[in-house]
């Protein structure tokens, strides 16, 4: 095939402009695909990622953020199988500006171990500085933060302020941009009010951790502020799981994307062997078996959607890196990327619309009566 | 295509460079048959009536021979070629070209046969505009198993056997009509075809033209003893043939000799 490559090319530059906006349609289309089908990919990858497979997280049946007696860190200690329990309280705050938001939570220092498989540096100081808090290092990159820093949040929903010293960092959590300090520090603030949203558990064997969940919200059943208890994954699937019905939507944009895209190469295809039917019924009756010549027309479309494809997913993946580096603020998005079992699909799918877009019309050209587009054509 | 790549055809005999793989010694007495139709109907089905383009037509044409068709508009002259072509299948009857009998050959291997022996050149030209003069002769070597390097040569003494050496590089578009119908022929003798088969070639031309490409088809004849048969309307043309058949309403009504029937071939140079 290789001595037939460059009069594949020379056909596709015969009307360069066309080829170049068929090229951009399908790299535009395809960039849609491959950012839209990433987002649920985002979502599971974020849970597999993050989420021990060890851990619980205890919350008031009333939902997010509702406080929780402190006292049921005592008692749920007490049920076999954990191992530890940090007790947290979610404090916001504004950094600079109320652009300036990111997630802050105080937990116990001693507790601090509970999160260690996020890469915590600086623990040794978190747990001896009373101000001490340990930032995401995408928030340290967002602010141009540093390790010794004084930062002070704003309270927005408490009315006081936290000044803060900087000790360490966290390499991954569950959202790339947030901060951790000391409760000891934020009871003292707040007046001690003996306040927690949530308790995190851990405990010693994956395969308990229902039988744990379920102790945890039996324990508490029937109390003023009962419990709610899952896994670590479920709990944070159950705050994704909102946008569930938005990432399927983005799924089925994504396609309807490829099909009209798609549509749009059969047409340009179509338009491209029409014009071209003589030379074809010339080539074959020189002697061009018809499989030589479908081959050498969905080459030709082949060539043009892989390349669209190719810079789709190029951009995608560039822009989300760009856009990963400079957006921290943005929550869990920050993480967005073109995962590359997706980048390879995206490339399928170009593949194929670019195999599909042209067979039928090739077909047809290789096909038809030499005689009969000879004399039409003349 | 392994005749080619076997035969160590070209590029030693004649003027031009361009040789016969079997250049065989012309006897006019004893001359071969290169195609034999026998009984041949060719009817062709439009909307609800059924025409007959060609009525039980059986000819010879022989080996070396240089044969215009002629007739009126609509006598079966262009239907006839595509026959002897391989491009168009017979109703009923048989087409022997060479020692083949294509009527009987499915798509590919007519295919397959085409790409060996035959050689077209059409009334339009029917070059590819993308193409240079050069690429456009190397096509039909593109089904070949010839090395690259081959191929330019083959292309090479094909566009020089033309007098179009100085003109590889030119574009379609930037040739005239004369100089275009030459690049086609190039595009017909590369592969060293048994029958070199020409719809109407200097129907699009000047008569500066045309009688140039009249010159050059009997040169391949006279000197490179290629078969030619040769679709017309130009009366002219029967100058320059040895035969002229002629057809009406699909009915072959006989032959008469043309103006280079009693002109000798001349013969191979021997390899340089």
């Amino acid at each position: 095939m290789t001595k037939f490559t460059r009069l594949m090319f020379k056909n596709l530059l015969r009307s360069r402009r066309r080829t170049v906006l068929t090229v951009l349609s399908i790299a535009v289309s395809l960039f849609i695909f491959a950012v839209l089908v990433s987002l649920p990919t985002f979502a599971n990858q974020m849970l597999a990622d993050t989420a021990s497979s060890v851990r619980i997280i205890s919350r008031t049946k009333m939902g997010f953020g509702y406080p929780l007696p402190e006292a049921y860190k005592l008692k749920i200690a007490t049920i076999p199988h954990v191992v530890a329990v940090a007790p947290l309280v979610i404090y916001g705050g504004i950094y600079h500006e109320a652009s300036d938001q990111f997630p802050s939570v105080a937990t116990e220092a001693k507790e601090i171990d509970m999160w260690s498989d996020w890469g915590l540096t600086g623990v040794d100081e978190f747990k001896k500085i009373k101000t001490a808090c340990l930032v995401a290092q995408g928030t340290m990159r967002r602010f141009n933060l540093h390790v010794g820093q004084h930062i002070e949040l704003r309270g927005t929903v408490y009315p006081f302020n936290v000044t803060l010293t900087i000790v360490g960092t966290i390499a991954k959590g569950p959202v790339p941009s947030f901060l951790i300090f000391r409760r000891d520090y934020f009871e003292e603030a707040a007046g001690k009010p003996g306040m927690v949203h949530e308790f995190w558990v851990r405990v010693d064997d994956s395969r308990v951790v229902p039988e744990v969940a379920a102790a945890i919200d039996h324990q508490f059943a029937n109390s003023p502020a009962e419990t709610r208890s899952a896994s670590e994954a479920a709990a944070i699937g159950s705050i994704l799981g909102r946008y569930r019905i938005f990432m399927k939507l983005a799924e089925f944009l994504g396609l309807v994307a490829v099909v009209a895209i798609g549509l749009v190469a059969a047409n340009t295809a179509a338009m491209s062997i029409r014009e071209r039917r003589s030379e074809i019924a010339v080539m074959r009756a020189i002697g061009f078996p018809s499989g030589v010549i479908l081959r050498l027309l969905v080459g030709e479309s082949l060539i043009v959607a892989v390349s669209g494809g190719a810079i789709g997913c190029g951009v995608a993946f560039g822009l989300f890196k760009v856009f990963a580096l400079n957006a921290d603020a943005l929550g869990p998005f920050v993480s967005l990327h073109v995962p590359p079992y997706v980048l390879a699909e995206t490339l399928g799918v170009a593949a194929l619309i670019g195999v599909l877009s042209a067979y039928v019309p090739a077909r047809a050209a290789a096909k038809r009566s030499i005689v009969e587009t000879l004399r039409l054509v003349d | 295509m392994g005749r080619l790549a076997n035969k160590h055809i070209l590029i030693t005999g004649g003027n031009s460079g361009i040789g016969l793989a079997a250049a065989q010694a012309f006897d006019r007495e004893g001359a071969r048959v290169a195609v034999k139709l026998e009984h041949v109907t060719r009817t062709y089905r439009r909307d609800a009536f059924e025409v007959r383009a060609l009525d039980d037509v059986s000819l010879t044409i022989p080996t070396q021979g240089f044969v215009a068709i002629m007739g009126p508009s609509g006598s079966g002259k262009t239907t006839l070629l595509n026959l002897v072509a391989g491009i168009d299948h017979a109703t009923s009857g048989s087409v022997v070209v060479g020692e083949a009998e294509i009527t009987t050959m499915n798509e590919r291997e007519l295919a397959a046969w085409r790409a060996r022996h035959i050689g077209l050149v059409f009334q339009f030209y029917n070059l590819i505009p993308v193409l240079t003069a050069f690429e456009n002769v190397e096509l039909p070597l593109l089904l070949t198993h010839l090395s690259k390097a081959e191929r330019k040569t083959h292309v090479e003494s094909a566009l020089k056997a033309v007098g179009l050496a100085d003109r590889m590089e030119h574009y379609p578009r930037q040739l005239s009509g004369g100089q275009e119908q030459r690049v086609a022929i190039a595009r017909a003798i590369v592969t060293d075809p048994t029958i070199l088969v020409a719809d109407e070639p200097t129907g699009d031309l000047d008569a500066t033209s045309a009688e140039e490409i009249l010159l050059l088809l009997t040169q391949l004849n006279r000197q490179f003893h290629k078969t030619i048969v040769m679709v017309t309307h130009d009366p002219r043309s029967e100058r320059f043939v040895d035969t002229v058949y002629r057809l009406d309403k699909g009915v072959f009504i006989g032959s008469e000799q043309g103006g280079m029937s009693a002109t000798p071939r001349v013969s191979l140079q021997p390899p340089a």
